[in-house]
């Protein structure tokens, strides 16, 4: 198996507070990791500078074979790493087919002049990326809304529109901050099985979450932030019982946590 | 034929039928207005370019405008050189400008943006008012040549009309491909989700510079051919007053809708006319359009359509 | 080239008084941006408001000053609580360009308003001080212009006060540093933004009245001053208080040197100029983006 992306000793802090503090990881080709933490414990920052949406103070982290530490973000993107956000976002007043189709924009040959002369090559970027956008919507099942404005969906339906949009220019890594925050509990299982679909095809996901079940569910490799430090990592199996784990998130040892589970039952 | 194909006649037809208004009527009145009408369109288009599309408020139009104005004027009646070169030297000079001041501007917010973009242009002003030996300041350049092309002069109300309506059929057009092309779409995105832009791999800084310099090119050209109307250029020509008009332009046809702001931009050009009994009168209006506009209707005609628009998808969607 | 030196005092201390009425406004201005994230393009119509009702009110007073300058606070006070609670109120927090059009088209209304009912004619005012002052050597400082300097200095310590030492205060602060803590500790931002329009048009009526009897009062007074109190707030860091005060009375300073030892035509263009290289070379401002801190 070979890494998608290698993060090495990512350190960033502010004002004095380490929010990352030498953080490593590995993103197997193909896998679905997690990437899980109590609040404060670094994720975002993490996330954000992977994707370039922060510059980080020191570490290195690798896509595939190039190396994109400290790039632009719209560099990163290019070089096939993308990311959704936290709030969601969308273009609110363009239509679900401008909104993926501005994704694919920057990774077709098709410039400038090739649209205003609708040269052959322009017109077989407009009709792939088209296409592609249908298949898109259709499988996060928002088809019926493709000509309408983004802004008339609902906030889970926007997630779906973000992750679609993420997936058009075909990238070689997604990763997904909090997919699922703010998110009803149908619509949860709903973006469970698009995920495992994708991933089914050859898709690789890097997935920042707070819902333990969700990641559990998805995750065949589990990477857990304390306090800006990797504290553990494994199978979703190995992080519930790891003690360490238990201790960050919950404040209990393994004895308790079983004592309370004893108790609730 | 399809209805875009018809839409595309329909423009067409009208775009000639206004070229023909001279042979329409012989009404010197009403052919100022006209010029007035094409001049002051195209300027709030490029307004909207900047500021509907791209959502950058840019004050520095008005600067524009006038050091426009002010290098077609000297290069005519200082430098010695022709009407149409004078044109040119406003088109290249402002877009350079643009490129000068947009890019350590841009960079950092929008806040800063709006605050230089007016410092630029009150530094215009106050150099029309100063720079003696360049501008002859207060007193302004008088009697502007009338333009020629192959000893046809256009020195007649009509004639000139034709110079304004050519020009604006041309920087319209342009802005029309520009504003329907892909170009256009990364614009409003821009203006609508920044940060999701650049996660897609576009790069927000060309865009904003390239709509600048756009804007301030076709705005100083459009102030070149106005002195022209005019015969004459002096500091009052950076009167906030133009600002403010293009500004109302942009916002009560629709910020950000190319057609909204072109039938605004042409019906509102009759309103100073209308308006005439009493400067501040006229002021006050153009002060509580802009209040209320931005109050009720902050999208314009044009935004208030598309919001019935959506409340009609929005409905049909429910069931 | 031989500087007289009671000369360089004398404009020293006219840069200074200047300076301290810049800062009324561009301390308003901030105050404004602060907490509410949006730029008051009427504000200079306020202090140009402040300025026509001390005119109104001196000779109404039997020409006493102190009372003038509270009745000009007060109207300034009043009008911009409406301003507040019919406009402003409105604006979402990040609806910036609105907030500025907004404010665009209500300074067009009140100066053309303004311009229609009292007519451009300038109006000279008489203060009961008439046109005594102190002697410095062979120089006379009128008392208008020491009083008015005098006055902004207490406007900046009572402001101190208030933003360090009261809750009314520290809730301004609270919102410009951090708006969703703030508001998760339960302070009203309608309360609060309402609070810092009408202080931030207070100081604006107290500058005006400062200046009614030092230049002349006409509709378009707070036009221009306004445009250098922008630039103002950018070089001192956008929401930061004692930046704007520091680049006011830098400002204040320049103008007067470069109006006393150069032609007072290029003052204007060069100091604007001045202000737009400071803009470019550091468009984040000279000081860090304020979230109004009191020292």
């Amino acid at each position: 198996m070979t890494a998608m992306l290698e993060v090495r000793d990512l350190r960033k802090s502010y004002s004095g507070v380490h929010a990352v503090d030498g953080v490593s990881f590995d993103v197997e080709q193909g896998r679905i990791t997690g990437l899980i933490g109590p609040n404060g414990s670094g994720k975002s920052t993490t996330i954000d500078c992977i994707a370039g949406f922060q510059k980080a103070d020191s570490g290195r982290v690798v896509l595939g074979s190039t190396d994109i530490t400290g790039r632009a973000a719209h560099e990163i993107a290019r070089a096939g790493l993308m990311r959704t956000f936290q709030t969601v976002r969308v273009y609110d007043r363009l239509s679900l087919r401008d909104n993926l189709t501005i994704a694919a924009q920057q990774f077709d040959e098709a410039k400038w002049t090739d649209e205003l002369l609708r040269t052959a090559r322009y017109r077989q970027a407009a009709d792939a990326a088209e296409k592609r956008a249908r298949e898109l919507i259709d499988l996060v099942g928002l088809t019926r809304y493709y000509g309408a404005e983004a802004g008339i969906l609902s906030y889970g339906q926007k997630k779906l529109v973000a992750l679609a949009a993420a997936l058009m220019p075909r990238p070689k890594i997604v990763v997904l901050d909090e997919p699922v925050a703010g998110v009803n509990p149908t619509r949860i299982r709903e973006i469970e099985e698009v995920l495992q679909r994708l991933n089914a095809a050859g898709e690789t996901f890097l997935i920042v979450e707070h819902n333990v079940e969700f990641i559990t569910n998805l995750c065949h490799h589990v990477v857990v932030l304390d306090q800006g430090r990797k504290l553990a990592e494994g199978t979703a199996a190995d992080i519930h019982t790891d003690a360490r784990v238990l201790e960050a998130y919950l404040g209990m040892t393994p004895e308790m946590a079983e004592a309370e589970m004893r108790g609730a039952a | 034929m399809t209805t875009d194909r018809m839409r595309a006649v329909a423009i067409v037809a009208v775009a000639l039928l206004l070229g023909a208004l001279p042979w329409l009527t012989t009404s010197n009145y009403i052919l100022g207005i006209a010029v007035s009408a094409a001049i002051f369109t195209v300027s709030a288009a490029a307004l909207n370019l900047i500021y509907g599309y791209t959502g950058l408020l840019s004050f520095a139009q008005l600067g524009f405008w006038g050091i426009g104005g002010y290098a077609t004027a000297l290069t005519v009646m200082t430098f010695g050189g022709n009407f149409w070169l004078g044109l040119l030297w406003a088109g290249l000079l402002n877009a350079a400008l643009a490129l000068l001041i947009g890019y350590p501007t841009l960079r950092t917010g929008r806040h800063t943006f709006v605050i230089v973009t007016l410092t630029f242009a009150l530094l215009v002003s106050l150099i029309t008012r100063d720079w003696v030996d360049l501008t002859r300041g207060p007193l302004g350049i008088a009697n502007l040549t009338p333009p020629s092309l192959f000893g046809f002069w256009f020195d007649t109300t009509a004639r000139f009309y034709w110079v304004a309506w050519a020009y604006a059929m041309l920087a319209l057009g342009f802005l029309y491909v520009l504003c329907t092309s892909r170009i256009g779409r990364t614009l409003v995105a821009i203006k609508q989700n920044e940060p999701l832009v650049r996660a897609q791999g576009i790069s927000p800084m060309p865009y904003k510079l390239a709509a600048f310099a756009v804007s301030a090119a076709i705005t100083g050209m459009a102030g070149g051919i106005f002195c022209f109307h005019l015969k004459v250029i002096d500091p009052l020509f950076l009167d906030f007053y133009y600002m403010q008009t293009f500004l109302i332009m942009v916002i009560v046809g629709g910020a950000g809708s190319f057609w909204g702001v072109v039938i605004a931009g042409i019906a509102m050009s009759a309103l100073p006319e209308i308006l005439r009994f009493s400067d501040d009168f006229r002021m006050i209006i153009y002060g509580a359009i802009l209040l209320i506009a931005m109050l009720v209707m902050p999208g314009g005609f044009a935004g208030w359509l598309h919001e019935r628009k959506l409340s009609r998808m929005r409905a049909a969607l429910q069931q | 080239m031989t500087v007289d030196p009671t000369y360089l005092l004398q404009l020293t201390l006219n840069g200074i008084t200047l300076g301290l009425l810049y800062a009324l406004i561009a301390v308003g201005l901030a105050l404004i941006f602060g907490v509410m994230e949006i730029i008051n393009f009427a504000h200079g119509e306020f202090l140009m408001v402040g300025a026509y009702a001390m005119s109104f009110a001196l000779p109404a007073l039997g020409l006493l000053y102190w009372p003038s300058v509270a009745v000009a606070i007060v109207v300034t006070m009043v009008g911009g609580l409406l301003v507040y609670e019919f406009l402003l109120v409105r604006l979402k927090p990040d609806e910036f360009e609105r907030s500025i059009l907004i404010t665009l088209g209500l300074s067009i209304v009140i100066l053309h308003v303004v311009q229609y009912v009292f007519t451009a004619n300038p109006r000279m005012i008489d203060t009961q001080y008439g046109f005594d002052g102190v002697d410095i050597g062979a120089i006379r400082i009128t008392w208008t212009r020491v009083i008015g300097a005098t006055a902004a200095l207490a406007a900046f310590g009572l402001l101190y006060l208030l933003l360090k030492h009261t809750q009314f205060g520290r809730a301004m602060r609270a919102i410009a540093q951090n708006r969703e803590a703030a508001l998760m500790i339960g302070i009203r931002p309608r309360v609060v933004a309402r609070n810092a329009v009408v202080l931030a048009t207070g100081l604006c009526g107290l500058a005006g009245a400062a200046l009614a009897p030092i230049q002349l009062v006409q509709p378009g007074m707070g036009q221009f001053l306004i445009f250098k109190a922008f630039a103002l707030i950018i070089i001192g860091g956008l929401g930061n208080i004692p930046g704007a005060i520091v680049a006011a009375l830098g400002l204040g300073l320049l103008e007067s040197w470069i109006g006393g030892f150069f032609e007072i035509a290029f003052q204007e263009g060069a100091v604007f100029v001045i202000m737009i290289l400071v803009l470019f070379v550091k468009p984040d401002g000279l000081f860090k983006r304020g979230a109004m801190r009191v020292g």
